[in-house]
């Protein structure tokens, strides 16, 4: 009997230690040995920068605002398309502010960014920030989700907000832009709070992720941070809620000298992820049917040809930023048209520095400003914050000194910024001197002598010269809350964007029934085919979608 | 050895020589059926001599007159037989109505007595699977059994098959059987070639599935091993099997050391092997296009719509000059030794093909190594050990491979010109080798792919029987095996690119499967009540680990002048290749920055992919009288391929069968009705995915960074995933009349598949992701299976019986992740143009979905009004259902006296198949139904103007005549609903084989010989068919693609050809 306790002891220990063991291998077994589930925080980091312009990953690539921005750029008629062309979803359906129509993902790069490129990869960087205790990670982790929820929200409107991200769901609810626009708010502030944090292992390999963003500075992170919160409260001016002081708080938190900009810094390390979306190794701008040639909208403003604004004054700035023609004049497309009856030598070579009928690259690169592989790309600019408080102080009233101050701040900032930044490929005998930049700001019809003379169409049009090409996302929310061609100047008793012609009649898309284009359909690959009720709900289906009015533009 | 021992030894063997001076005695056995009786056992009343007869039920015994031989068999009332003479001795066994003795092996090596399952199954002998002759065993089980489908790859040698049991279940998941041999578990994995971007197993290459065939692993199983074969069609059945048998199972009982002296059985057979069947094309036009004659050759289409050749052109039948009559030998070869507690068997197979389509050469060798020993009365081992090897040297096959470019290659062209003098690639219009097609002689020839691996198979069972009451089994299985192969494309083939310059895929894959079982059951017998208990453990760990390399750029340059490739400065030609280049099959002869390897591979490690899974299990089964059984099963699974909280689940069977003519013992009465049992069972089961679907996991991403960047890759792996559920439950009965002349069996089940798995599902990207992972889908599955048995005539030298088995199954999705608005469909089965393997909400599981004609509302085809032509809507919608209304196999035996004749025919109605191969043909010019090309017509329809949806919408009358309008036959016009034939029927001579045992007088003289048969078999040879391609048998992809796959998709595969088989048995 003894023995049998004994053995039945022994056999029960056994037995436990069996399935111990067994529970122990099935553990081991359970973690994918192939790929990485976990990776540092300091390596998730630069596919986020990567994300803000155009990515390039394993998997999928072009997430970011660059994509969108050769679109977008059609409406505000910062470029047109060259190549005339009746092919669905190519230029000229957008010169004409049609939106994207059939199975098309055009539109859909900031969709993409938003929710794959940067979605989960931030939602990690937040949760392993968190464990390890890497507070910077986790502000700027934050300060890119309140970055890219805005941009989304002002490119579609309504979106996933509160459903956003939750792995187990497979159809999506929609917020109204309105509720976007809070959390963008609430989440800027806690991302300044961790960016105030310090202890446990803030300032550990932040500066190495960060080194083709803001290069580790916590400062420039936060002034980044409030230049999203100041655009935040300018984009509203329609509604009663509208506090232009909030504006002006921010937009002087945020950065004022162009050392602080903050902008996306590229490798070029020749492969295309490492390289600017608009150079020629990522082959983005200038092909057949997309390619993109500067409207004559921008030539004419910037040559003293728009008889509303800046009128008779050359600007320096031009062989900078737009291309001459062999005339050695600067002439642009008209939407839909391309070059329209432009003579030959008044066509504008192409960005990529090409004829203006040509497509593909020089060896070496010859493109200019943020057309080259390895051009920084901006984000946002102190020269931005600077428009933005005039603005600010425009409508506010009662202190236009001030207002002229920062307004001719934004303009100095940006003549800064061209002199030493992108100079690349432009012209000795082309580039600015002190006596062109002087001659330029001493123009009446550029500063103003008297400060109570300065209108909203100074502020918007220098704003509108200063973002060129980077900041189409941020000029097209401008130009879609002074309703492109439709609000006046107070001052000037005048549009605001001087002389600017939208497209119409048989010029505008048939879809858009005679109304201008007001946001883009969300990605067709991500809603279209799979989000179907939800869209239903909010009236997405609707061909002329895009001509439905945000809420933020809409006057109440 | 000791002194002792010898003597001992000397002693047994004079022993037999005393033993040796009586006479020997040879006999047969017979059912009274007239079927032989295998495996029986003889012993000689009071003495020491037993044996057993052999497959043709024939034996030899050494005895004297006035012995009495016992003579017993599992399923027969045992009986005796006194000598009285030297003549051969026949005798005839009863089979015992009262079924009592019949046992089937259920899970793990148990086994049970028939009259008590509560569901059904069905036993395929391992004699019948072997006069198939059929290499691949399971290809032998199709028709044989009621709800079973076997939807072999192809024709090629080595080919792969997938194997289904009652229809499909899952939509994702894989739908095959488990396979378990002698108790252990055995891997059937096909090698699956899309490895997820390096994340998973496959090639480094990535591919889907479609242009290349690995055997299917369980093939490496000899069929001469095989003692019997049962399938477990439901999970009733299985419930102590575990996840892995959710669809089924396959036991597999192999031949056991025979306790008695020396036997050496030999057999051989010699196959020759041709193809009959090819699809139909038409060679009356000449390239070119709109009727006018051009010098393209497409490899997609538009290549034959030119003018007529000229009746005097040169013609070749290059179809015919391209296959050859293949060749196969199999010699197999098994001894036993045996004394009374221990016994050995040894059994050895060389296999060696040649296919029918050239350059495919199969070889196998098996050699296998059974041994029994008995310890006392209460324990038994019965370890095994098996050796594998194969080599396959394949063609390639669908879109990649030589089938397409035969049947488009122009008449007028001899394909055996397929080099010119240097050995290069020899085209037809074009200086650039890539704009053509390759001549199939070019592609089987300079494009390679190869297999080779190496199995180890050991089980071990351990039976520990140490009370009358009480008894403990456990069974051991370690299973492993390594393979490696490669895919070249030689650089001037149209399979690579001018940019590519060749391409090298190489794998190596090595599996390590083990687990075992351990039970213990109690039984007790109180009056009429009788109850048995058991519990038991099982573990599993299987780990397959791989290592692939893949790269381009064999050549440094392709001339555009005249095809020339140049290495290192060097003119590249065929003779000097392996110089230049080097081997193919060598991964080092691409160029380094071109390779691309599975992502652990790049730090020298293999990927891995492991699942181990514990379980305990239990049964409590009472029975009344031995005429009411009802038992209950609960099994509880730990699974590592869940996370922590989802990976313990369990599942409960309950069955439940009575024999009613033994309750009411007064239904016997009047002759009629001998045995009558009712049955039904329910079960619930699960289903397992592969491991780290539920893992996201980072990718590179190339930005500008110092310290490496990483993003996640598409899938979303749901942290949250569970297992795959199903329930189902099965009702059944079992009748026996007229004295076992006629018997029924019938079944129906209802399986009901939830919380299904779906992976790589498209839904918003609001997940944070683009491809999904979700248990989401559900879908139920039913069917009705009925297995008929007719003896008519029962002689001593005449016997005729006839097997039925039929089934009709049907399914329907109930419901798809909810993103999911049109089609859910597995991207593998998208393998041509605009048709897929795409099931819809409450649809069957089975539906082909693609691209079709826009129509108005009333179902009439929209014409455009400015062509003449169809409107195509290029969505995906369902265009077909590959489910066949029936499958009926029917089992013919004859004997008459010594001859035996046994044949199968498998009949399917109704099945729709999209013919690829016929698209791919008229898009080309080739398909028979271009032939009328140059008739005048106007496509049936409405004009789309406007009115097409009025009351009066506008008859269409515009004319067009396709053979000046091309755009006929493109797919502007033309649309995948074309070529899905609807309702494919079948009715093929599956096997017919014809035997003959050599009677025993012949045999007297040579003493040696114990037996001796010759045989006659064949396979395929005859096929009706409404089908308009060349055989309907055959699947889009292989046999790994999970969910429904791509049965019913033919293109560019070449179907089974007929073969003859012939040899002899020996037995000494």
């Amino acid at each position: 009997m003894k023995y049998t306790k004994k053995y039945a002891l022994y056999s029960c220990l056994m037995a436990l230690m069996f399935s111990m063991s067994c529970s122990k291998k099935i553990d081991d077994a359970y973690l994918n040995p192939n790929a990485a589930t976990r990776v540092p925080v300091e390596s998730i980091l630069p596919s986020l920068i990567g994300s803000l312009v155009g990515s390039s990953a394993a998997a999928g690539s072009a997430y970011g605002i660059a994509g969108d921005a050769l679109w977008i750029g059609r409406y505000i008629q910062y470029w047109g398309t060259y190549n005339v062309s009746t092919v669905a979803n190519l230029g000229t359906q957008f010169d004409q502010m049609g939106g994207a129509s059939g199975s098309s993902d055009a539109l859909g790069t900031m969709w993409g960014a938003h929710y794959f490129g940067m979605g989960q990869n931030i939602n990690r960087m937040i949760q392993w920030g968190t464990e390890e205790e890497k507070w910077d990670f986790v502000g700027a982790a934050w300060a890119l989700r309140a970055w890219s929820l805005f941009e989304n929200t002002n490119q579609y409107g309504d979106m996933i907000l509160r459903e956003a991200f939750n792995v187990d769901l497979i159809t999506f609810k929609y917020e109204t832009q309105e509720e976007v626009y809070d959390s963008v708010r609430v989440i800027c502030h806690r991302a300044i709070n961790y960016f105030n944090t310090t202890g446990g292992n803030t300032g550990k390999k932040f500066a190495e992720a960060d080194a083709f963003f803001n290069g580790g500075d916590i400062n420039r992170w936060k002034k980044f941070t409030y230049g999203i919160l100041a655009r935040s409260y300018a984009y509203i001016h329609n509604k009663s809620i509208y506090s232009a002081d909030s504006v002006i708080k921010y937009a002087d938190l945020a950065m004022s000298v162009n050392a602080d900009n903050a902008t996306c810094k590229f490798a070029n390390s020749g492969i295309t992820g490492t390289s600017n979306y608009f150079g020629s190794l990522r082959v983005n701008i200038n092909q057949l049917n997309t390619g993109i040639r500067q409207s004559a909208y921008i030539a004419d403003l910037m040559s003293g040809a728009n008889a509303g604004a800046f009128s008779g004054v050359q600007d320096p700035r031009r062989p900078y930023i737009l291309r001459e023609n062999t005339n050695g004049t600067y002439k642009g497309t008209i939407p839909g048209k391309g070059a329209g009856t432009l003579p030959a030598g008044d066509q504008p070579q192409s960005f990529a520095g090409t004829s203006f009928g040509a497509t593909g690259y020089t060896l070496p690169e010859s493109g200019r400003y943020i057309f080259r592989n390895d051009a920084e790309f901006p984000i946002m600019t102190a020269s931005e914050m600077q428009f933005l408080k005039a603005e600010a102080l425009l409508r506010k009233g009662g202190n236009n000194a001030a207002a002229l101050t920062a307004y001719t701040n934004g303009i100095n900032l940006n003549f800064d910024v061209l002199n030493t930044k992108y100079t690349a490929n432009v012209p000795a005998a082309l580039q600015m001197t002190m006596t062109s930049r002087n001659a330029y700001l001493s123009s009446n019809a550029v500063i103003p002598v008297n400060a109570s003379d300065l209108s909203l169409t100074h502020v918007m049009l220098q704003k509108y010269i200063a973002l060129y090409g980077w900041g189409v996302q941020e000029t097209w929310a401008d130009m879609r809350r002074y309703h492109y061609n439709g609000d006046t100047d107070p001052v000037k008793g005048t549009v605001v964007y001087a002389n600017f012609m939208p497209p119409s009649g048989g010029d505008l898309f048939a879809n858009n029934n005679n109304k201008l284009v007001y946001r883009a359909r969300p990605r067709y690959n991500s809603e279209y085919l799979y989000n179907i009720p939800e869209l239903t709900r909010i009236g997405a289906l609707a061909l002329d979608y895009h001509t439905v009015e945000p809420w933020f533009s809409v006057k109440p | 050895m000791s002194l002792r021992l010898i003597l001992a030894m000397m002693l047994t063997v004079c022993t037999s020589f005393l033993y040796a001076q009586e006479k020997t005695v040879s006999g047969v056995l017979r059912a009274d059926d007239g079927a032989p009786v295998a495996g029986a056992n003889i012993a000689i009343k009071g003495g020491q001599s037993t044996t057993q007869t052999d497959a043709q039920g024939a034996f030899k015994i050494r005895t004297k007159n006035g012995d009495v031989l016992e003579i017993s068999s599992v399923g027969f009332v045992t009986r005796s037989y006194k000598i009285v003479s030297d003549d051969p001795i026949n005798v005839v066994m009863v089979r015992s109505n009262t079924e009592l003795g019949e046992v089937v092996v259920v899970a793990m090596d148990i086994k049970r007595n028939s009259r008590e399952l509560g569901y059904s199954t069905q036993t395929v002998s391992g004699t019948e699977i072997q006069s198939t002759q059929r290499e691949n065993f399971i290809n032998s089980l199709q028709g044989r059994v009621a709800g079973l489908s076997v939807n072999p790859t192809g024709g090629n040698a080595g080919a792969s098959s997938q194997l289904i049991l009652r229809g499909f279940n899952s939509l994702s998941l894989n739908n095959q059987p488990l396979f378990v041999v002698d108790g252990v578990i055995t891997d059937n994995t096909t090698m699956n070639e899309t490895s997820n971007g390096g994340t998973g197993l496959g090639l480094a290459s990535d591919r889907p599935n479609r242009n290349n065939d690995y055997t299917n692993r369980i093939a490496d199983i000899n069929p001469i091993d095989i003692q019997s074969v049962t399938i477990l069609k439901g999970p009733e059945a299985t419930a102590l099997y575990g996840s892995q048998a959710s669809s089924g199972a396959v036991i597999i009982t192999t031949k056991k050391a025979g306790t008695k002296r020396v036997t050496v059985n030999y057999d051989n057979s010699f196959r020759t092997q041709r193809v009959t069947r090819t699809a139909d094309v038409n060679n009356d036009y000449g390239p070119g296009a709109n009727g006018v004659g051009g010098n393209t050759f497409s490899a997609t289409s538009g290549s034959y719509f030119g003018p007529k050749y000229p009746a005097d052109i040169r013609r070749y039948d290059n179809i015919d000059n391209f296959f050859r009559v293949g060749f196969a030998q199999t010699h197999n070869i098994s001894a036993d030794y045996g004394t009374k507690d221990v016994g050995f068997r040894l059994s050895g197979s060389f296999f060696d093909q040649k296919g029918v389509i050239p350059n495919n050469d199969f070889r196998k060798y098996n050699l296998r190594l059974t041994n029994t020993v008995k310890v006392g009365s209460m324990l038994e081992f019965t370890p095994s050990v098996q050796f594998i090897h194969s080599t396959n040297d394949k063609p390639l096959r669908s879109a990649g491979g030589y089938l397409l470019g035969l049947y488009a290659w122009p008449v007028t062209n001899d394909i055996s010109n397929f080099t010119d003098v240097n050995g290069n690639k020899q085209s037809i219009f074009s200086a650039d080798p890539f704009s053509e097609i390759d001549n199939p002689l070019y592609n089987i020839n300079r494009n390679k792919s190869f297999d080779k691996t190496d199995r180890y198979i050991f089980t071990g069972g351990i039976n520990f029987n140490p009370l009358s009451w009480l008894s403990f089994a456990g069974r051991f299985g370690y299973d492993t095996y390594k393979s490696e192969g490669f895919t070249f494309y030689h650089p001037l083939s149209n399979l690579t690119t001018r940019g590519q310059l060749g391409a090298q895929d190489n794998y190596w894959r090595s599996y390590y499967g083990y687990n075992h079982t351990i039970t213990g059951t109690a039984r007790k017998t109180v009056g009429k009540w009788s109850g048995r208990v058991m519990l038991g453990t099982m573990w599993q760990d299987y780990r397959t680990e791989q290592f692939a390399i893949y790269g381009t750029n064999l050549v440094d340059s392709v001339s555009n002048v005249n095809g020339q490739l140049y290495k290192n400065g060097n003119i590249v030609t065929d003779a000097n290749f392996g110089t230049t280049v080097g081997t193919p099959s060598d991964s080092s002869i691409t160029r380094p920055a071109t390779r691309v390897r599975l992502l652990q591979n790049n730090l020298g490690r293999n990927n891995k992919f492991i699942t181990r899974q514990s379980a305990y299990f239990g049964e409590a089964a009472i029975s009344y009288n031995n005429v009411a059984f009802l038992s209950y099963t609960h099994r509880f699974e730990t699974a590592s391929v869940f996370p922590k909280d989802q990976r313990n689940y369990n599942y409960p069977g309950v069955s439940l069968s009575l024999i009613l003519s033994d309750i009411l013992p007064g239904l016997k009465k009047g002759g009629i009705l001998d045995y009558w049992k009712l049955r039904s069972s329910v079960a619930g089961t699960a289903r397992l995915s592969d491991p780290y679907k539920n893992q996201s996991v980072f990718v590179n991403n190339f930005a500008s960074a110092q310290t490496g960047a990483f993003s996640y890759g598409f899938d979303n792996n749901n942290p949250d995933l569970s297992p795959e559920r199903q329930t189902t439950y099965e009702v059944g009965t079992e009748v026996r009349l007229f004295n076992n002349l006629v018997s029924v069996d019938i079944d129906y089940y209802n399986t009901y598949c939830y919380n299904q798995i779906n992976s790589q599902y498209r839904a918003s990207y609001g997940t944070g992701f683009v491809l999904n992972t979700a248990n989401a889908a559900t879908a139920r599955n039913q069917g009705i299976e009925v297995v008929l048995d007719l003896n008519p005539i029962k002689r001593e030298n005449l016997s005729w019986n006839v097997r039925f088995n039929f089934n009709h199954m049907w399914s329907k999705v109930i419901t798809l992740p909810e993103s999911i608005q049109q089609e859910y469909y597995l991207s593998d089965t998208w393998l041509y143009l605009n048709a897929r393997g795409g099931v819809t909400e409450g649809g069957p599981s089975t539906t082909i979905t693609g691209f079709h004609y826009e129509r108005n509302k009333a179902g009439q085809v929209l014409i455009s009004p400015t062509t003449g032509l169809p409107v195509v809507e290029a969505t995906f919608t369902v265009i077909g259902d590959r489910n066949p209304d029936f499958m009926l196999g029917t089992l013919n035996t004859l004997r008459y006296k010594n001859f035996n004749l046994s044949f199968l025919w498998d009949l399917k109605v109704g099945g729709d198949v999209f013919n690829g191969t016929d698209m791919y043909l008229t898009l080309q010019g080739k398909s028979p139904r271009t032939a009328d090309r140059e008739t005048p017509r106007v496509v049936e329809g409405v004009l789309k103007d406007g009115l097409q949806n009025t009351s009066n919408p506008t008859t269409n009358t515009l004319a067009v005549n396709p053979f000046y309008n091309t755009t006929y036959y493109t797919t502007n016009a033309l649309t995948e609903e074309d070529f899905v034939q609807k309702d494919v029927n079948y009715f093929r001579l599956r096997d017919i084989t014809l035997s003959y045992a050599l009677p025993s007088r012949l045999l007297k003289k040579a003493t040696f010989i114990k037996s001796a048969s010759v045989f006659a078999t064949g396979n395929d040879l005859l096929l009706f068919t409404n089908y308009g391609g060349a055989d309907p048998s055959v699947n889009g992809n292989n046999a790994s693609t999970g969910g429904v796959g791509a049965f019913g998709f033919d293109y560019g595969t070449l179907p089974a050809p007929i073969s003859v088989n012939v040899g002899f048995r020996v037995g000494f």
